[in-house]
């Protein structure tokens, strides 16, 4: 009987562990419980099979554990990017982003369901909490496409929908937690997600138009009285087109011997300063050289894009880690909520407070976790795992799809933090004998967390917009129409499409790795054309690039063919640190700047203290510079 | 009989005036932690500035950022745990009773917790005493000292079983009907809840 136990120990304590999760007491502690439990039962069994491999003395390395969650550096993003989310929340930057984008898109048939979808991507790009996205789009947008007529399922589930965004555009919380239990490069885990992000936003669009086509009573056009700031798209484009021209002239002429980076973010930053300043001036003194539309909009989507290129463009360019992108968009943020005069002492306490009870349970999720892991692998429980899944049949298509499922059902009623901490751990040692790239597995699963915010009936998403999408009727204060309130079942109905579409998605990125695994390309002297071909390829064609610079990636985290792996051989001074491949800074200019890479390796490397496999790698996607001839 | 009754009653709020000033201690370092953030979010900022602009970087700067952002969660757990915002499973038992939840709390503090804390103290003991006692620093080139760090894992463990004893204090008052429940309850999960706060429904709605 006590041998029987004894061999089946790990399916044992997953399943005690799983039920004692059910009793409604603290995740965090319960998992720690269950783990020092099991720990005493497992070292009093270890007589009894030889896959038991715990003894009293390792309860000592908790200690360890939990000072090597302390000195994460990948995790620190958590703080950085849930402050600035909040931060923002305060500074209204969602309201002002709709209600311009709204007017700009308003005038087509779907407009206004287009600009919610396109809010959610950029708000989702700054902001990255789904919470404050769904509130904002719900409180602004929804009223509006009520009292225009747009359909109440459509209206609710594509906010609902665009409001999920926030969790698959980088930079999201849920993208650096998977980085960081996979064992990967956030930067990577970001270049991987670009694409899938984008598709899934066309997908949106695609079913919005779909609906203009087939039953456009549901999604009509913002009648002309509502247009409130008027047509001048003409004067829009130009004013872009004038914009993008001095950012190459700058580019080409004045800057072009300075380094790359600084070349791209000199020629960037004025450019769209001017762009900025011209429109602000045009509105001051009342000029009139361009439309009030094309003001607008260039005055309100600048802040957002200027943030979004703080926090990813300076983690793309190799600029900043993930971790410093997060303190940077913070300090943004701050910045654009003084600006507006947004910014008090009691919000930024409540911010911080927020920020701090948040953090603390997260981590100690993880800390719950590892005391779990602990017992776990000590009795071989990993490996019942891997067994367990390698025995699927279908190789890698298999394994995916069943995890996906898995994931699916898990995220029905766990948070995707306790997924991500226990879960995914465990689905590393099988993904790696399957040869499955990481960054691959983790964006499935992204998404797959991601649509798990939009299942009925614990969807997060539908939970945020049913609290602020009004029960009862009321009369609209434009029209002064009776409108009737919204019901939950119109919320459920109208997010079935998207989490068909979700699902669709999921099945694109397990069939056409491309989209993601493009990360791991070596950079190879494309100019600026192909990168162009490169960003809408889906997949096939682009074999060629692969190792076009001729050399071997390291592993598959090759430094991008710069042909300088700098690798600091300090794997082994740094304490605990397991892989610390910091090749340095990222994508550096792969031609023309020779002479930039002394120093570098100081860049993304150096200090990073010890965690667990901190390739920040360089990324290169599609912001090489023009192929310039020296 | 009736003075042990007595006794008891004045045991028992003796035990609540403890509880309280547990709370009070535990909410007032998690509050005040809650600054660091701030701070690390401009050392981090400013530290890739310095970086980049004048290739001047220092590990220490580095690693200031993670004994921050260390000391905020560390030590707020006991006051996010006073709050009630450590994320609970709860699509079985939110039909149970209000008593049911109770006694699971209670015994979940009793069983689950407390263990695990002072295992944690008691590891957590040798583990600071030994780095400070070595002057451990940091491996990386102009590190820190490490010991601090240490200590902060073991003041976190401290503050959380004071916090687990303040619980448990509170949960049997409730229990026995002597206090109303002062802890807050969530309708909403925790994080939910939060981003809902954050967002201050109430003054859009106002607005519009």
């Amino acid at each position: 009987m006590i041998e029987i136990i004894a061999h089946n120990l790990a399916p044992i304590m997953f399943i005690s562990v799983m039920a004692m999760l059910l009793i409604g007491y603290p995740v965090a502690f319960t998992l720690a419980a269950g783990g020092l439990i099991f720990f005493v039962i497992g070292v009093e069994l270890s007589n009894y099979s030889s896959e038991i491999r715990l003894f009293y003395p390792l309860i000592q390395s908790l200690g360890n554990r939990t000072f090597d969650i302390m000195r994460n550096d990948t995790l620190l993003a958590i703080p950085f990017f849930t402050f600035m989310g909040l931060v923002l929340e305060r500074s209204r930057m969602a309201e002002d982003l709709l209600e311009t984008i709204g007017q700009l898109f308003g005038p087509l048939r779907g407009g206004l369901a287009f600009a919610v979808i396109i809010v959610g991507g950029l708000l989702g790009a700054t902001t990255g909490v789904v919470a404050a996205s769904v509130i904002a789009m719900g409180l602004i947008s929804l009223p509006i496409m009520m009292r225009y007529g747009y359909d109440r399922s459509v209206a609710t589930g594509t906010i609902a929908a665009s409001g999920t965004l926030a969790q698959i555009v980088p930079p999201s919380l849920v993208l650096i937690v998977m980085s960081d239990q996979l064992g990967r490069s956030v930067g990577d885990m970001y270049v991987g997600a670009l694409l899938p992000a984008l598709m899934i936003m066309g997908m949106y669009c695609l079913y919005i138009f779909g609906l203009t086509l087939v039953s456009p009573k549901k999604v009509p056009a913002l009648p002309i009285e509502a247009r409130t700031l008027g047509g001048g798209v003409t004067s829009l484009l130009v004013v872009i087109a004038i914009a993008v021209g001095i950012h190459f002239a700058l580019y080409e002429i004045v800057f072009s011997d300075l380094r790359y980076e600084t070349r791209f973010v000199w020629s960037a930053t004025i450019a769209t300063a001017l762009a900025l300043g011209f429109s602000l001036i045009n509105r001051q003194f009342k000029l009139g050289i361009i439309s009030r539309l094309a003001e607008q909009v260039v005055i309100v989507l600048i802040p957002p894009l200027a943030l979004i290129f703080l926090v990813l463009g300076t983690i793309f360019l190799g600029i900043a880690t993930p971790t410093e992108g997060g303190a940077m968009g913070a300090t943004g943020a701050l910045v654009l909520a003084l600006f507006k005069r947004r910014l008090t002492i009691t919000t930024l306490k409540e911010a911080l407070d927020s920020t701090t009870k948040l953090t603390a349970f997260v981590m100690f999720i993880l800390i719950g976790a590892r005391v779990f892991g602990l017992t776990f692998y000590g009795i071989n429980g990993h490996i019942w795992i891997e067994e367990l899944l390698l025995a699927l049949p279908g190789g890698e298509t298999g394994f995916l799809v069943v995890v996906t499922v898995i994931v699916f059902v898990l995220g029905c009623f766990l948070d995707f933090f306790e997924i991500a901490f226990i879960v995914v751990p465990l689905l590393v040692g099988p993904a790696e004998s399957l040869g499955i790239d990481l960054i691959w597995l983790g964006i499935v699963l992204g998404i797959n967390l991601q649509t798990s915010f939009l299942t009925p009936p614990f969807g997060f998403a539908l939970f945020y917009l049913r609290s602020i999408s009004p029960k009862n009727d009321w009369d609209d204060e434009v029209t002064g129409e009776r409108i009737e309130g919204i019901k939950t079942t119109q919320i459920y109905k109208g997010v079935l499409p998207y989490i068909a579409i979700q699902f669709i998605a999921i099945m694109l990125v397990i069939f056409y790795p491309r989209l993601v695994t493009h990360y791991k390309d070596d950079v190879v002297q494309f100019n600026i054309d192909e990168v162009e071909i490169q960003l809408p390829g889906l997949g096939g064609g682009l074999g060629g690039q692969e190792n076009g610079g001729g050399l071997p990636g390291l592993g598959g985290n090759g430094p991008p063919g710069l042909g300088l792996p700098n690798q600091n051989g300090g794997g082994l001074s740094l304490p605990g640190g397991l892989n610390l491949n910091n090749s340095g800074p990222a994508g550096l200019p792969n031609q023309g700047a020779s002479g930039s890479n002394e120093s570098q390796s100081n860049g993304g490397g150096l200090g990073l203290p010890g965690a667990l496999n901190l390739n920040d790698q360089p990324l290169n996607l599609g912001n090489e510079p023009p192929n310039t001839d020296p | 009989m009736e003075k042990s009754h007595n006794l008891k009653g004045r045991n028992m709020s003796a035990l609540l005036r403890l509880s309280s000033a547990i709370d009070a201690v535990t909410a007032f370092i998690g509050r005040s932690v809650s600054w660091l953030i701030l701070v690390a979010v401009l050392v981090s900022a400013g530290n890739a500035i310095i970086r980049k602009a004048f290739d001047i970087s220092s590990n220490a700067w580095l690693e200031l950022q993670w004994y921050l952002y260390g000391a905020v969660f560390l030590l707020a757990a006991a006051y996010t745990l006073q709050k009630n915002e450590h994320v609970r499973i709860d699509i079985v038992t939110s039909g149970f009773k209000k008593i049911t939840r109770d006694w699971i709390d209670l015994l979940g503090h009793i069983f689950f917790l407390m263990p695990f804390c002072l295992l944690m103290v008691y590891l957590g003991w040798p583990f600071f005493i030994n780095s400070f006692n070595n002057g451990e620093i940091s491996l990386n080139a102009g590190g820190l000292v490490i010991w601090p760090a240490k200590l902060l894992i073991l003041c976190c463990f401290i503050l959380l079983t004071a916090q687990a004893i303040s619980e448990i204090i509170k949960r049997i008052a409730v229990i026995k009907g002597i206090i109303d429940d002062p802890t807050q309850q969530h309708e909403l999960p925790p994080a939910v809840e939060e981003f809902e706060s954050a967002a201050d429904i109430e003054d859009r709605m106002a607005n519009k």
